[in-house]
Order: C-alpha cells, then sequence, then structure tokens
C-alpha cells in the first residue's frame, strides 16, 4: 500500500462542527456537570467569606456612627430586691458579668461593658494591624522583589540576601524585642510585623516578575524600547499583583493572629481594645467559668476573620492556578 | 564545594549576621549599662555612683567600641560562654538558664509533634480513601478551620472544655518545678492539653499536605497492582500508599520542628510552661540582653538547621532519589512568626 | 454467537460489554459493545492503536476502573457475573495483571521482593521464610540473576527488563487461572521485548492458565496466540485465529495494521500511528463504521450503517466491503478512481508520491 493519505480538510471541518454541537447538548444534559464546574467557580464558600470581611470591615469603619453601645461604658443593671438587714424593697445592682439577653446581644463582660460593642471595637485595630502589616509588606516586598526579578544581576543578589537574612530571625522574638524595647503603638506594631512579611511576599515578586519578564509581551515592549520603570508598573506589576495579594491575605490573617499572640504576652497596642486583649481578658479561670462569651464572642470573631481571609486566599491560588503552597502559623 | 556543604556554610554567615543585627538593635534601643546596674547607672554627678559605673564598664567591656564588644561577645560564645544573666541576683551564667529552660520546650514539642503525627496520618488516610465524597469534604473543611485557629485561641478552646466544664485535667498550671516538687507524672498531665494545643493544629496542617499527597500516590499503577494482588484496601493505604506520600509532611515536620523551639511561646506563656520561650520573654521585658542574645542565637539555629534538615530529609528518607526522581516533595514555603 | 467448545470451558465470557466514563462532555464509550469467550489455557491478543480501549476493556474485566464508570452487557469470569460479584475475591487469587510499564507498577519505595511475596504471604499461607524461597525460586525461573541480591532491592535499581521481570513474577507467584498481560513490552528495548514475551509464552504454556496479551502491534501477537482480536474505537473490527488473521485478514484496519508492523530501526517506544488520521470521538462518535473516516474502502453506506458481523467459521469481522472480496476490490478500486472515498478521504495514486 504506497497511496499517501491524506484527510480532506472539508472532513475536519465538519468534525469540528460536530463536536461542537456534541458539547452544547451534554452540557444540558450531564448530571456530572455540576461536579466539574465545581472546580471553575470560586464557589459558595468563596462569597461568604467575602460577604464576612466586608461585613466586619463594614462595622469597624463606621462604628462611631452606627448605633452600637459605648465600648467603654459600664451599664450596671439594677433590680428590685429585699434588703436582708433592713426588710425593706430597694433598687440593687446586680453583679456583672452578664449573660447575652436582648440588651447585651452577646453579653457584657465583669465591668458590665457590652462585649458586641468592644468586639467591634477591637476588629478596629486588629483590622488596622492586619492591613497595614499586609500594605508594608506589598509596598517593600513587592519593590524589592521585582527590582530583584526584572533587573537580576548583583541587585537581585543583595535583595535575596536581604530576604534571608530577615527570613532568617525568629519572627516572634524579633517583634517581642522591637515592640518591649521602642513601643507599643498601632504603628510600629504593624511595621514590625509588616517587615516579616518582606521577604515571603518578597520572594514570590522576585520570582513571578522573573518568569514574567521573558514572556513575549515583556520582551515586545522591551524591542519598541519602552522604559523599564513603565514596563515594571504597565507590563510586570498586573501580573505579579495577584498571585502577591493571595499571599497578603495570608499576611493579614497571620498579622491579625500575631497581634493575639503579643497581647497574650502583654505586648499588644496600648490603650485600645484589641482582639487579642479581648480574649485574653475574657481567659482567666474565674471568667470563663463565669462568662466564657467574654473570651469567646471575640474568639469567634477573629477566627471567622482570619479563616475567611486564609479561604479567599486559598480559592483565589486555585482559581488563578498559582501552584506554591504558603504554610502559615503563629 | 558540594552544594550541601556550602549551604552549611552560608547558615553561619546567617547565624553571624542575626548575631550582629540583634547585639546592635539591642545596644541602640536599650541601655546595658542601666540593665547592669539599676538606677545608679544614671547618677553620674555621684562619684562614688561613677566609680561603679567605671567598673562596671571596664568589666563588661561597655567602654569599648560596639564591633569590638561584639566580637568578644562572639568569641566567648563559640566557646560555649553566654555571658551572664543581668537580671538575676548574683548574674548567673546564661548557660544555666538554657540548660533549665530548653529541655522543656524540647519536651513540649516532642509531644506536639507525636500527637500531631499521630492524628494526622490516620485523617489522612481516611480523608484520602474517600476523597471528595462527604467524609473527606467534612475533614477538608474541619482541617482548614484548624488552620485558622491560633495557638492561643486553642489553648483557651481546650482549657475551657477539658478543664474547666468537663473537670478532666487540671485547670491550675505549675509545671514549674523544680522549684515547686511536683512529681513527673504531674508533669506529663500538665503536658497534655498544651501537647494538643499545638499538635492540633500542626496536625491539620499535616493532614493538608498528606492528603494530596496520599491522592495522588492512590492514582498510580502501583496501588492498582497492590489491589490486583489481592491485598486488603486497608493494606493497600497503609503500606503501599502511605510511605511514598510521606515526604512533603516529612518536610513540613522538620520545618515545624525548628519553628516551634521558638514558636511555642504563648502556650509556654498561658499553660506557664518554664520553656525557653517564656524565658525569652521575661527576659526582653526585663531587657536582660544576653540572655535574649543567646536564645535569638538557639532558636534561629534551630530553625535553620531544621530547615536545611528538611531540604535533605527526604535525599534520606527516599530511596528513589540516587535514580531519577519524579516525585519530589513540593515546594513548601512557610511563613508566620 | 457460535462457539465451537461449550460455555464450561471458557474462562471468561464476554458478551455486549460495555464500559463509559462520564465526564465533562458526556459518556465516554471507551468500550462499546465486546463480545468474546476465552477458554481455559489459551491466549488471546488484543491488538489496536492508542486509545482503541484494550486498557479499559482489560481493567473493566480486572474491576480497577475506579467508581467514575458505568458497566454494560455481561461479563462472566468462570461462570460467576463479574457485575453481580466483588472483584476482591479473584484478586491475587484467580487474577492477575501485569501494567504496561514496569516504572511506575512497582511500588517505588518497596523492594521487590516483598512485592513479590506479599500475595504468597496473604493468599497461600506461606510463612515469611517460605514466601522468600518461593520469591527467589520464580525470579530464578524469570531469569533475574543474582536473586538472592535482588529480593532486597528497590525497583529504581532494576533495569526495565529486569522490573518487567519482576512484574512477571508476581503474576506467577499468584498462580492464576487468568493473566491479562497489558502491553508488557511497550517500555522495553527491542531485544529484551522478545525475551520477555517469550518468557510469558514459555510460562502460560506450563501451567494451564489462560492469558491475554494486548499490544498494539501485530507482530508481537503473531505466534504467540492462539487468537486475535482487532479493537477500534472500543469495538471489535476483526476477531480470528492467529494465523488466519495474517493470510485472509478481512478488515480495512487490520489490513492497515499489519502494513505498519514496526521495524527495528524505529527507536524504542515508538508509538505506530499506522493510519493517518485520528481516532474517533468516544463520548459522540460518528454514525456507522467507526473506522469509516479513514477507511479506504469507505463508501456511502459505511457512514450510515453500522456493519452486522460476519462469521465465517472462525472467524469473525464487522465490515460493509472486506478486504479480499469482490466488494472489496470493488469498493476500493471506486474510491481509487475519484481519488477520494465517501468520507472525503482523499487517496493519491502512485505516481504524485515523488
Ligand atoms: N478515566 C478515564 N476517563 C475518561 N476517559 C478515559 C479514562 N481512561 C481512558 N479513557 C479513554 O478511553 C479510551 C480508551 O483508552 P485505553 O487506555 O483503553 O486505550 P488503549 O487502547 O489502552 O491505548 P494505549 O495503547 O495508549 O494504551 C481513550 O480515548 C481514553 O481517553
Ligand atoms: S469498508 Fe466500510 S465498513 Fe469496512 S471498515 Fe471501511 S468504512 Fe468500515
Ligand atoms: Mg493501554
Amino acid at each position: 500500500m504506497n497511496e499517501e493519505q491524506e484527510i480532506n480538510a472539508d472532513e475536519v471541518k465538519n468534525d469540528s462542527q460536530a463536536s461542537e454541537e456534541e458539547t452544547s447538548i451534554s452540557d444540558s444534559t450531564q448530571l456530572e456537570v455540576s461536579e466539574f464546574a465545581d472546580k471553575k467557580t470560586l464557589g459558595f464558600g468563596f462569597w461568604l467569606a467575602t460577604f464576612w470581611l466586608v461585613l466586619i470591615s463594614f462595622l469597624a469603619v463606621f462604628s462611631p456612627i452606627l448605633p452600637f453601645k459605648d465600648a467603654d461604658k459600664n451599664y450596671i443593671a439594677y433590680e428590685q430586691k429585699e434588703n436582708p438587714l433592713t426588710g425593706k424593697v430597694q433598687e440593687r445592682p446586680v453583679q456583672p458579668p452578664y449573660a447575652p439577653s436582648g440588651e447585651h446581644w452577646l453579653g457584657t463582660d465583669q465591668d458590665a461593658r457590652d462585649i458586641l460593642s468592644r468586639t467591634i471595637e477591637g476588629a478596629r485595630i486588629s483590622l488596622a494591624v492586619g492591613a497595614l502589616t499586609a500594605l508594608f509588606g506589598m509596598v517593600v516586598g513587592g519593590t524589592l522583589g521585582m527590582i530583584a526579578g526584572y533587573f537580576k544581576g548583583t541587585l537581585d543578589k543583595i535583595i535575596g540576601a536581604i530576604f534571608l537574612v530577615v527570613l532568617s530571625f525568629p519572627g516572634l522574638i524579633l517583634a517581642i524585642l522591637i515592640v518591649a524595647l521602642l513601643d507599643r503603638s498601632l504603628l510600629t506594631i504593624s511595621v514590625t510585623l509588616g517587615i516579616l512579611g518582606v521577604s515571603p511576599i518578597g520572594r514570590l515578586a522576585r520570582a513571578q516578575t522573573l518568569s514574567f519578564s521573558e514572556r513575549e509581551f515583556v520582551m515586545a515592549a522591551e524591542t519598541l524600547g519602552a522604559k523599564k520603570s513603565r514596563i515594571l508598573i504597565k507590563e510586570l506589576l498586573p501580573n505579579v499583583l495577584i498571585p502577591m495579594s493571595t499571599l497578603a491575605m495570608l499576611v493579614i490573617a497571620v498579622a491579625i493572629v500575631s497581634e493575639g499572640t503579643l497581647a497574650f504576652l502583654g505586648l499588644s497596642v496600648q490603650n485600645s481594645a484589641t482582639w487579642g486583649k479581648l480574649i485574653l481578658t475574657g481567659s482567666g479561670l474565674s471568667t470563663l467559668e463565669s462568662s466564657p462569651w467574654v473570651a469567646f464572642v471575640p474568639m469567634g470573631f477573629l477566627f471567622l476573620t482570619v479563616a475567611s481571609f486564609n479561604y479567599l486566599s486559598d480559592r483565589i491560588r486555585d482559581y488563578f492556578d498559582v501552584r506554591d503552597i504558603f504554610v502559615t502559623r503563629d | 564545594m558540594p552544594k550541601p556543604i556550602r549551604r552549611l556554610i552560608g547558615l553561619l554567615g546567617l547565624l553571624t549576621i542575626v548575631s550582629m543585627v540583634t547585639f546592635g538593635a539591642m545596644n541602640f534601643l536599650g541601655d546595658p549599662l542601666f540593665n547592669i546596674l539599676g538606677p545608679v547607672a544614671a547618677d553620674v554627678d555621684n562619684p562614688e555612683s561613677l566609680k561603679v559605673i567605671e567598673e562596671a564598664k571596664a568589666q563588661y567591656h561597655l567602654d569599648k567600641s560596639l564591633p569590638e564588644r561584639w566580637a568578644r561577645w562572639a568569641w566567648d560564645f563559640v566557646r560555649g560562654d553566654f555571658g551572664v544573666q543581668f537580671s538575676s541576683s548574683g548574674q548567673p551564667p546564661v548557660s544555666d538558664l538554657i540548660k533549665e529552660r530548653l529541655p522543656r520546650t524540647l519536651e513540649l514539642m516532642a509531644v506536639a509533634q507525636i500527637i500531631a503525627v499521630s492524628i494526622a496520618i490516620p485523617w489522612s488516610v481516611l480523608a484520602a480513601s474517600r476523597a471528595n465524597r462527604r467524609t473527606d469534604k467534612i475533614s477538608t473543611i474541619t482541617a482548614f478551620a484548624f488552620v485558622s485557629i491560633p495557638s492561643f485561641a486553642m489553648a483557651v478552646i481546650l482549657f475551657y472544655f477539658f478543664s474547666v466544664q468537663w473537670d478532666l485535667l487540671p485547670d491550675t498550671y505549675t509545671a514549674t518545678d523544680p522549684f515547686w516538687g511536683i512529681s513527673h507524672d504531674h508533669r506529663l498531665i500538665q503536658l497534655i492539653l498544651p501537647g494538643f494545643t499545638l499538635g492540633l493544629g500542626s496536625a491539620a496542617a499535616y493532614q493538608r499536605l498528606l492528603r494530596t499527597d496520599l491522592i495522588t500516590t492512590l492514582q498510580q499503577d502501583f496501588i492498582l497492582m497492590a489491589k490486583s494482588k489481592g491485598v486488603s484496601k486497608r493494606r493497600v493505604l497503609y503500606s503501599h500508599a502511605l510511605r511514598p506520600s510521606l515526604f512533603s509532611m516529612i518536610t513540613l515536620l522538620a520545618i515545624n520542628i525548628g519553628f516551634m523551639i521558638g514558636g511555642s511561646l504563648v502556650v509556654e506563656q498561658f499553660f506557664r510552661i518554664p520553656g525557653i520561650g517564656s524565658a525569652v520573654v521575661e527576659a526582653t521585658l526585663r531587657e536582660d540582653f544576653p540572655v535574649v542574645l543567646a536564645i535569638v542565637m538557639i532558636v534561629s539555629a534551630g530553625f535553620m538547621v531544621f530547615n536545611y534538615i528538611a531540604d535533605y530529609l527526604y535525599t534520606l528518607i527516599d530511596p528513589r532519589v540516587r535514580h531519577e526522581d519524579t516525585s519530589k516533595p513540593r515546594k513548601i514555603t512557610s511563613m508566620g512568626m | 454467537m457460535l462457539h465451537e467448545t461449550s460455555e464450561a470451558d471458557n474462562i471468561l465470557e464476554l458478551s455486549d460489554y460495555r464500559v463509559g466514563f462520564r465526564t465533562e462532555r458526556g459518556l465516554a464509550k471507551a468500550v462499546d459493545g465486546v463480545s468474546l469467550s476465552l477458554q481455559r489455557g489459551s491466549t488471546l491478543a488484543i491488538v489496536g492503536e492508542s486509545g482503541s480501549g484494550k486498557t479499559v476493556l482489560n481493567r473493566g474485566i480486572m474491576g480497577l476502573l475506579g467508581a467514575n464508570i458505568i458497566e454494560g452487557g455481561s461479563a462472566k469470569f468462570q461462570g460467576e457475573e463479574l457485575a453481580n460479584t466483588s472483584r476482591q475475591k479473584f484478586w491475587g487469587t484467580k487474577m492477575a495483571m501485569i501494567f504496561q510499564d514496569p516504572m511506575t507498577s512497582l511500588n517505588p519505595v518497596m523492594k521487590v521482593g516483598k512485592q513479590v511475596s506479599e500475595p504468597l504471604r496473604l493468599h497461600q499461607g506461606m510463612s515469611k521464610k517460605e514466601a522468600r524461597d518461593r520469591t527467589v525460586e520464580l525470579f530464578t525461573l524469570v531469569g533475574i540473576p543474582e536473586p538472592m541480591k535482588r529480593f532486597s532491592e528497590y525497583p529504581h535499581q532494576l533495569s526495565g527488563g529486569m522490573r518487567q521481570r519482576v512484574m512477571i513474577s508476581i503474576a506467577l507467584a499468584i498462580e492464576p487461572d487468568i493473566l491479562i498481560a497489558d502491553e508488557p513490552t511497550t517500555s522495553l528495548d527491542v531485544t529484551v521485548q522478545k525475551y520477555i514475551l517469550d518468557l510469558l509464552v514459555d510460562v502460560q504454556s506450563k501451567s494451564n492458565m489462560s492469558m491475554i496479551i494486548i499490544t498494539h502491534d501485530l507482530g508481537v501477537a503473531r505466534g504467540r496466540s492462539d487468537e486475535i482480536m482487532v479493537m477500534y474505537g472500543g469495538r471489535i473490527m476483526e476477531k480470528a485465529p492467529s494465523e488466519s488473521v495474517f493470510v485472509e485478514m478481512k478488515h480495512p484496519y487490520t489490513e492497515a495494521l499489519l502494513s505498519s508492523i514496526p521495524r527495528l530501526s524505529d527507536p524504542k517506544h515508538t508509538r505506530l500511528t499506522p493510519i493517518e488520521g485520528f481516532p474517533p470521538d468516544i463520548v459522540d462518535g460518528p454514525q456507522g463504521c467507526k473506522f469509516a473516516a479513514r477507511c479506504k474502502y469507505a463508501q456511502d453506506i459505511c457512514l450510515t450503517s453500522t456493519p452486522e458481523e460476519t462469521i465465517i467459521d472462525t472467524h469473525t469481522y464487522f465490515c460493509h466491503f472486506p478486504v479480499g472480496t469482490d466488494a472489496g476490490a470493488e469498493a476500493f478500486k471506486s474510491n481509487k478512481d475519484r481519488g477520494f472515498t465517501a468520507a472525503g478521504l482523499r487517496i493519491k495514486s502512485k505516481r504524485e508520491v515523488v
């Protein structure tokens, strides 16, 4: 059989038309579609997490103008009670803490302060710490990483060494040291935690920049004579931003947790309620016995927030197929 | 020079930098003289105080330049002399404190990791063998939740349920023997909650890795081969699928161990375990620099060494490595504090 | 169907057997109505291009396809309907399988000796020592040098040929009633291939086990099987006693396969695509004969009507215009004259090939 054979072009065309039709038919008829669709969308959990984060941020930002109770006021309740000495019925204060009720939806602490209000107050600081930390990490780490990845060479080596050194410090001890020796302001704490976020974010930014800087569209821009700064910002930044922001979300989660950790070591933001401090106040033996809600309410808020950030990061990484595994811990 | 050796030398370099930065920062941000002498240090107008100050300066080489002082410290350090504890009366050597505290932290860590691994393995096997079915989905969510619970919160939760509500475990923590003279058994009981606090989080992290790796392994031909040999389902899972799936988890385990030397601070603090973590917190608050410095060095050395081990560990435990390697552990970026 | 022998002699009996995978696009009909019977002690070779459903068919018989499938028709093993039986009771005792790639089908972190002795210990109640002795014996039998030393080595320490011998030892250790060898030599050097195949046939003929050899290479099947079955697009194209396939093949696909038996000069691992074009879509394949798009004999009827089964003695085929018949010759001639087939495949005349 020596004849050469060839597939007729028409034939191929027919085939592809046919398969288009098939897909449209099978899409609507196959039960299994949902299983696969699951992988391609962000999923219900994603929106749930987003909803929670939007809600808590909204409450935190607008709490001063929202009709919440005063976070610092002592809402002592009174009741009519017979005085055992005089036998007269008198109005007497009830010993706080008060359990959750219509008056205090999530109860009060030992000083009769409203837990819900205090927890939302705490959200202001805790979220601020998270946001500032991530911002610092993104700006410093992202810039350094992109520069290292784009210019390569000596600059890359130097920046890489800086990342390595920062990574080699025991993070929490470093944070304690700085916070204890400097001051316990929101800014100090955020910048300290931010420094710890610089290396992971920076390394990711570097790796992404490195791989994108060899793609055609960057090469094309280069040959067209675009300025380096322009290429970095216009061409590379948008591509680095998504993986970087998934990591930044983890950094926010880690920062919120770290604030709590510092609080448990007595080193959190001074003169303000934070989630860590609220949980700490509620976690003494006697408080846990008499009023577990004091610790568990802020803990619930903290957990939902941290879990939401973790989950969003996870989903987005899946969605955009970022392969690195990040292991966070506190 | 072979790569492992080069890296080892790099580690020494890093440690040197870490010590320089810490040393410098503490001298900039704090005042060592004040920490040694207390209020006397500020009393420069009084000739008697001045004399004491001069003496102390000479004794601790505070009159020398910063680089020289660092060099002296480093020289002592490599010979095993960690200096003295400024803040304790009689200024006993730092090494006494380390000798007393380090074993406690290591003990806690061992308990925690044993708990973590013994939970993570059956948990992952269960989930992977029912991949994407209900059991697996529930366990994935559970693992996710556990990873998101910070250790201080986990400590409070466990303490609340096991000690306060159900009264199963002690609610006062006095693991501070030898000072309190409690028995060894008692101390072990006091390690249960802290162990689980650290262990559950790790277990969840391990589960997430191991489950994925197991699912990958379970799709390999040699699993079908084992099945077709008539090996029971259980045996397929535990003796065929588990071992080749363990490498990423072991890598993370090593990283975790290195990390936990310095990372169990909160748990030590909460359960009053006199480990190296609570030592560094106390020392920092008292600005006891030699102690802080020594612990920083130990912790970062531990962290680096275990990271280093993690990178080469699988070459020791995976028989395939000598040949073309088909399943390298995935890249694990650890972050956190 | 016609059978020369009574059913009792048949160890395996498939009738209209089907396997479909649930996929995104719909049901992928990987095996689409296969009927066959395999006698005790005989060897069947299944031949077909990549993607023709050979592996799926055999893993279906073994019950190794997992949960995401739909099976249809009937498959009987030793008279038992497999759909109603837990396959587990045959694994390791009555059925054994040798996989395509010995690198991926041996456990990389378990010593090979243990992998062979495992079924011995689990199913034949041997002690550790007995199992070890038997393993060493089997290693010797399949020609593994220094069997004692090899016992405690890992798969990666062995060459491809040695690994495949280990796989064969495992199959032999089981002493199965049926052995399915799924392209046991594709990943091996040509010289090793022949040795392994002959070894398999040798062992098979000494015991009374039945064997299915899967291959994409008709040359491999020749002389090593009693019957050859040619598969395409999940269906049987032609089935006949081994030699008659070569001397009086009836199906155009078989003919095309035969014209492309691999030569020694081919680099190893060469996957032959004997015929221009691609296998049919198995989710929603063409109407009529599945091979029509690539067949040089194809006429209009081939595009609309699936050819019926034609049985002549022991020879079965599915084709409207069989090779070597007048109808076939005429069909080919008319296609050649007009330059293309009914499906639009162009046929160049010899002169155009420079
Ligand atoms: N798990 C699966 N899900 C969906 N389709 C599958 C699955 N496994 C196999 N298939 C499809 O079934 C068809 C038959 O595949 P099979 O592996 O049986 O071919 P084969 O004849 O063994 O080929 P080869 O010579 O390459 O081994 C192919 O089209 C393949 O894509
Ligand atoms: S001649 Fe027709 S029926 Fe026969 S193989 Fe070709 S296309 Fe199929
Ligand atoms: Mg195959």
